[in-house]
């Protein structure tokens, strides 16, 4: 048996049977998104009738429209909340990655280029935190937003969200750093560079697809947090959109074309990401996961 | 995660032949005692922003849910005591927390073997390399991307009794006749169907880890069983599976831990409803409604130390060394 058959033959399934398991996955992975699209392009009134439209027929706008609008009309004051908690998620976001890549950059490069007294413990200390739960933190840490007066401001929620994704920032960063050739670095410290020096001139610009992956799943992590937001953020001054979005749909008053669209919206700036960034996402999450 | 330093990132491994030449007697000044100590130095400042966060935001709030579940924390009670094991016999005693633990079991036992099958599954189909891989990964992956919040949202849509596909679906395949209340009506079915839910967010996951364990497997050894007349079953059982092991291990960890954590499918799809509550539920709900921090510190302690157990099992059990 050639090669070329042998390779086949490690796929699982062959011609059309693979491809009708391969369609069962991507409708299994879409499916649910591309049904919350099309019912938020849908009015109402098409939306909650019988038979079901497997597209949104007839084509309706108004949804996005109303929830983009900067005049305050018809939903009484629910665009602009969505607005401004989407505003929330992004500064948030955006301030928990930068947090995060900067102390995780500085740490990785530690871990994996210098020399010092008790690094393997720390090093395992650090990505044994992984394995926490949420619960292990969250009481005190609301105590302790609190006697900062951190509650309800995009600093509580920032330090917050970086305290819990430096630890995978770091892993992914240390895996990169250490998969990096040292002649480089130690051709520039021969020419009287700094190690700091050679992490900024050397280091950093070969490792923009590690950056990058840590700092994309940051903000997927970041963009998606809801437990730890929902007790240190009461008010739209500082409510991420997970959390404006969970209070709008709890009493079931809103209608769900609505509801859908304001979804949509809340998924739009994640997914973009995540389509945009697979690559790098990908060789993140599974740096350093085999053996 | 074992054996951390000297791993080599799996995009970037490169031959080793390169360091072949390193076999100096005496080290290159740049290495030497000065530059070390000095080395030292900025490894601890390089450090410090690290220890900040992890000691004051994680290990510090860690400590302290472990020693305040054995006092009285109540906001209605300023008598703050030592009280012993009665914050966790309060919370054995009160039956809609003996269902969240049911309803925690239950969700952490089929979200693992779910996801754990999917992924073997799903990562099995995209094992050969071909033009659609890349675009098949990034929309496998989207549902891992989302917030669960919005997720739980639009599924709960699919539930729905009136206008949701799921009746349409069973309909038009005959196995049902009438609309049904899936949510709300039976128990089990609402705690799987919630369920369900999280494992279209967690299993893209699965798949990644499980994937990037079967790219390691050389096919070498699937030509030898062949050449000796295998059949694909045993090929699966025989040669994947083993060698899946520290694969299937990373990924049932992760698993376990987002299971046994779960709160915002639940919290969307049926707020808190005792019936599908899960223990993470239930500490929002008597810390944030009761105000009862100090049992909210025993069921924080309890599920931090049953995630930190059931991962240790699942590695003892699961988890083999592979040599390739």
């Amino acid at each position: 048996m050639s090669a070329i058959a042998v390779g086949r033959r490690r796929a699982l399934g062959r011609g059309w049977g693979r491809r009708l398991m391969l369609a069962i996955v991507v409708l299994w992975s879409l499916f649910p998104l591309y049904w919350g699209l099309n019912t938020s392009l849908m009015s109402t009134g098409a939306a909650d009738s019988q038979p079901l439209r497997l597209f949104p027929h007839p084509l309706y706008g108004t949804n996005y429209a109303d929830l983009l609008s900067l005049k305050q009309s018809g939903f009484s004051g629910l665009a602009s909340q969505l607005q401004k908690a989407l505003l929330n998620s992004t500064i948030e976001s955006v301030g928990s990655t930068l947090l995060t890549v900067i102390v995780a950059i500085f740490a990785a490069y530690a871990f994996a280029r210098l020399d010092f007294r008790f690094k393997r413990t720390i090093l395992v200390t650090t990505i044994a935190t992984l394995l926490l739960p949420a619960y292990a933190t969250l009481l005190p840490l609301y105590k302790i937003m609190s006697s900062w007066g951190l509650v309800n401001t995009y600093t509580g929620v920032i330090l917050v969200n970086a305290s819990g994704f430096i630890p995978l920032a770091i892993w992914v960063l240390y895996n990169y750093f250490v998969g990096l050739p040292r002649e480089l670095e130690e051709a520039a410290l021969v020419d009287g560079s700094s190690p700091l020096g050679t992490l900024f001139r050397i280091i950093l610009p070969l490792s923009i697809p590690g950056v990058a992956a840590a700092a994309a799943i940051t903000f997927l992590f970041s963009w998606a947090q809801f437990l730890f937001p929902l007790i240190l953020t009461t008010d739209l001054g500082s409510q991420p959109a997970t959390v404006t979005i969970a209070a709008l749909y709890g009493p079931r008053l809103v209608a769900f074309s609505v509801m859908a669209a304001a979804g949509m919206l809340a998924i739009a700036i994640p997914g973009v990401l995540s389509l945009l960034l697979n690559r790098y996402i990908v060789t993140g999450l599974t740096a350093g996961s085999n053996r | 995660m074992t054996g951390l330093p000297g791993q080599r990132h799996a995009a970037t491994a490169q031959p080793p032949d390169h360091q072949a030449p390193r076999t100096v007697s005496s080290p290159p000044w740049w290495r030497g005692r000065t530059v070390r100590i000095q080395r030292q130095r900025l490894a601890y400042a390089l450090l410090a922003p690290l220890a900040l966060f992890i000691g004051v935001l994680t290990l510090y709030p860690t400590a302290v849910t472990t020693i305040e579940a054995f006092f009285r924390v109540d906001a209605l009670d300023p008598n703050h005591g030592f009280i012993g094991l009665r914050n966790f016999h309060n919370a054995f005693s009160t039956p809609a927390i003996d269902e969240s633990f049911v309803n925690t079991i239950f969700y952490t036992v089929v979200g693992t073997a779910l996801s754990t099958v999917l992924g073997v599954w799903f990562a099995l189909l995209l094992r050969e390399r071909s033009r659609w891989r890349g675009l098949l990964l990034a929309i496998v992956i989207l549902p891992w991307a989302l917030p669960p919040v919005v997720e739980a949202l639009l599924w709960s849509r699919i539930y729905d009794p009136s206008f949701g596909p799921l009746n349409w679906l069973l309909k038009g395949l005959h196995v049902i006749s009438t609309n049904q209340v899936w949510i709300g009506s039976n128990r089990w079915l609402a705690l799987a169907l919630t369920e369900v839910v999280q494992v279209w967010q967690m299993t893209p996951l699965s798949v990644l880890l499980i994937l990037a364990a079967l790219q390691l497997i050389p096919r070498e050894l699937y030509e030898a069983a062949s050449v000796d007349g295998a059949s694909r079953w045993y090929g699966f059982r025989y040669i994947t599976l083993p060698l899946l092991r520290p694969g299937i291990t990373v990924a049932m960890v992760a698993a376990i831990t987002t299971t046994l954590n779960i709160f915002d499918q639940p919290y969307i799809l049926t707020g808190n409803a005792t019936a599908t509550a899960s223990v993470g539920l239930e500490t929002y709900v008597v810390s944030f409604q009761n105000l009862d921090f100090g049992q909210g510190y025993a069921l924080s302690l309890l599920v931090t130390i049953v995630t930190a157990a059931a991962s240790l099992v699942i590695m003892r059990l699961v988890y083999r060394r592979v040599e390739f």
